[in-house]
């Protein structure tokens, strides 16, 4: 038998103050004409009026990804009355740490402290934070722990910043992702009750797909051109300063089979009602991360036309006001739509998450539950 | 409790076979147990983690004696008794670590080892476990079969009942209820065992006699436990 898991506490942290579309160029630079056509062309795309970055006027950077990711968690424990010494796993899901070597979690709970606790860190980029969702659920549901908390981090400005594009080759699709992404970090508590005092969020089910095999790197950082060989990455130049003359540490995205990923990603959604696991007459709200509205508008569609009475009241996303912050994303949404008192007991969630990294998906099932009734007399 | 014409009588030799005679203790057991309040709690479905967490943290500061006091009960048998000093010898080792898989479920539901071992015995752990020791103590204490039918005969038949409860009310997974569950595994070849020698030639009236008394008095401290959580 084994046990369920519940979301108890929920928790973000963005970054400095919230900086306005016109105001980008003064965090991650880049203010000469072409860029800055190419900066409104994307912004006007994507449909982000604002986002955080951990980078100041001057371009340097103000936090580690371990401190945003330790302070998301910090508020997703005190959402739940918590402390980091009653957490037994910690599965933190990033693009990139701060650091090559050792791994993100490690980083993290040295951050955050408590004390000994498992650690995974899922790395990836948005997808990570369901598969570091699935890892904690999973050892929650076999009884290894009672307190887990999964947190989604992203520290991308540094990889944004000019001083990543001057002296570098032109590659048009380093702009998409660099107007785009942002930094923030979201966390989630999970248990294996319901808390008490509140309503949880109890996981019905947690299913991440990767469809690599057939499919070509779509988003990627480190790789050169499309040669997928020894040698050619970026740890194999005769330096790392080579490695970025030629493109390699910025991050790229293949624009032209991103219409390909939402389809894909609705035949995935499709898949979970052929077997299953969505009920379309049961299935109350949906949070999907996306990177850019166009994206929201064929998705929103086409559960539209699917789901009876969906509309705009059950789908939930806040990129337009804190940006696509990748792995961290899907917990920020969560955070906010469960604070604001969109999700009632008894209702259910479907989180989703499309990883244009090398097409795989995320999706996680959540019920709304009421606290259990404690009884007046005591044992 | 007899009484005639004459007005009161003392008690009088029970002379029905022993297995009879405990049988009634046990079933006076049970009857006794459906009076606890957290085991009327969880026959009702109306229990929380904390119940659960509650139990395992009272139960533990005794468990952890269950082996010491059969160990001297072992101590106290001599060479007409071997079977049974042999018997208890391996019976200790058995329950010796015991209270470690108490312990796993207890970490496992989120407790703290610290707050477990800084526990101590409720007023009912206190008077069981002070009862066994004395009983333990004394010269071939074959008495101590009258506790063993009762300690036994619950990790066998109650234990598991109550975890498979606790998992169903709860949720909880295995690796939450194994004390209970593995009571339920064990102990019923425990019992297995104790059965003959509760029906061998060497019980005399006298030795029935104190383990049905026995018995009793662990029954009724075993509740006493169980109704005073917490009351330390």
């Amino acid at each position: 038998m084994t046990a369920t898991a519940y979301l108890t506490g929920l928790g973000r942290y963005l970054p400095g103050a919230p900086v306005r579309n016109d105001d980008v160029a003064s965090r991650l630079g880049g203010v000469d004409r072409r860029t800055e056509r190419i900066r409104r062309r994307i912004q006007n795309a994507n449909g982000i009026q604002q986002r955080y970055y951990a980078m100041d006027t001057e371009g340097r950077t103000t936090e580690l990804n371990e401190e945003l990711a330790a302070k998301a968690v910090t508020a997703a424990l005190a959402d739940r009355g918590l402390e980091a010494s009653d957490l037994g796993m910690l599965a933190t899901a990033t693009t990139q740490g701060d650091l090559l070597v050792p791994g993100f979690a490690s980083m993290v709970h040295g951050r955050l402290g408590g004390g000994p606790m498992q650690v995974l860190t899922a790395t990836g980029v948005c997808a990570s934070s369901i598969a570091a969702l699935d890892a904690a659920v999973s050892k929650i549901r076999l009884g290894d722990h009672a307190r887990a908390a999964v947190v989604g981090s992203e520290l991308s400005s540094r990889w944004l910043h000019q001083r990543r594009f001057e002296g570098v080759e032109d590659h048009l699709d380093a702009h998409f992702l660099r107007w785009m992404l942002s930094d923030g970090a979201g966390a989630a508590i999970v248990e294996f009750q319901p808390r008490p005092d509140r309503p949880s969020l109890r996981v019905d089910w947690v299913r991440q797909v990767s469809l690599a095999h057939e499919h070509e790197v779509c988003m990627r950082a480190g790789l050169h051109g499309n040669a997928l060989e020894p040698g050619k990455t970026w740890q194999d130049f005769d330096d790392v300063a080579g490695a970025e003359r030629a493109g390699l540490l910025q991050i790229r995205q293949d624009t032209s089979v991103l219409g390909e990923l939402a389809q894909v990603g609705l035949a995935q959604f499709e898949e979970l009602v052929e077997l299953g696991l969505v009920d379309l007459k049961k299935l109350d709200h949906v949070i999907c991360h996306y990177s850019t509205n166009a994206f929201r508008d064929v998705v929103f569609d086409a559960l539209a036309a699917r789901v009876p009475g969906f509309d705009a009241s059950r789908w939930f996303s806040n990129l337009e006001t804190c940006g696509n912050t990748g792995a961290a994303s899907i917990y920020i949404a969560l955070d906010e739509a469960w604070r604001t008192g969109r999700l009632q007991p008894g209702q259910t969630v479907l989180l989703a998450v499309p990883e244009s990294g090398r097409f795989s998906f995320g999706f996680a099932h959540l019920t709304v539950v009421a606290p259990r009734q404690q009884r007046s007399t005591s044992a | 409790m007899t009484s005639t014409a004459l007005g009161y009588v003392p008690p009088q030799r029970d002379s029905r076979p022993l297995l009879d005679r405990l049988s009634d203790v046990w079933a006076d057991f049970e009857a006794r147990l459906e009076q606890v309040p957290i085991l009327q709690a969880l026959a009702a479905g109306d229990v929380t983690i904390e119940d659960y967490h509650r139990l395992l943290h009272n139960l533990r500061q005794q468990v952890v004696d269950g082996s010491l006091w059969i160990a001297r009960a072992a101590s106290n048998f001599d060479m007409d008794h071997f079977d049974l000093r042999s018997a208890a010898i391996g019976h200790a080792l058995e329950e010796h670590r015991d209270h470690l898989l108490l312990q796993r479920d207890y970490l496992a539901i989120g407790g703290r080892l610290e707050t477990l071992q800084a526990g101590r015995k409720n007023v009912g752990s206190q008077a069981l476990s002070g009862y066994m020791f004395t009983v333990a103590s004394q010269p071939n204490p074959v008495a101590c079969l009258g506790a063993m039918f009762i300690i036994e005969g619950l990790g066998a038949q109650k234990a598991g009942e109550w975890g498979r409860r606790f998992a169903e009310v709860l949720g909880l997974a295995d690796n939450q209820v194994h004390f209970m569950i593995y009571h339920a595994e064990a102990d019923v070849e425990h019992t297995g065992t104790m059965d003959t020698f509760l029906t061998s030639d060497r019980i005399d009236a006298d030795a029935a006699d104190a383990i049905v008394s026995c018995a009793k008095v662990v029954a009724r401290l075993y509740v006493m436990q169980l109704t005073e959580l917490d009351e330390i």
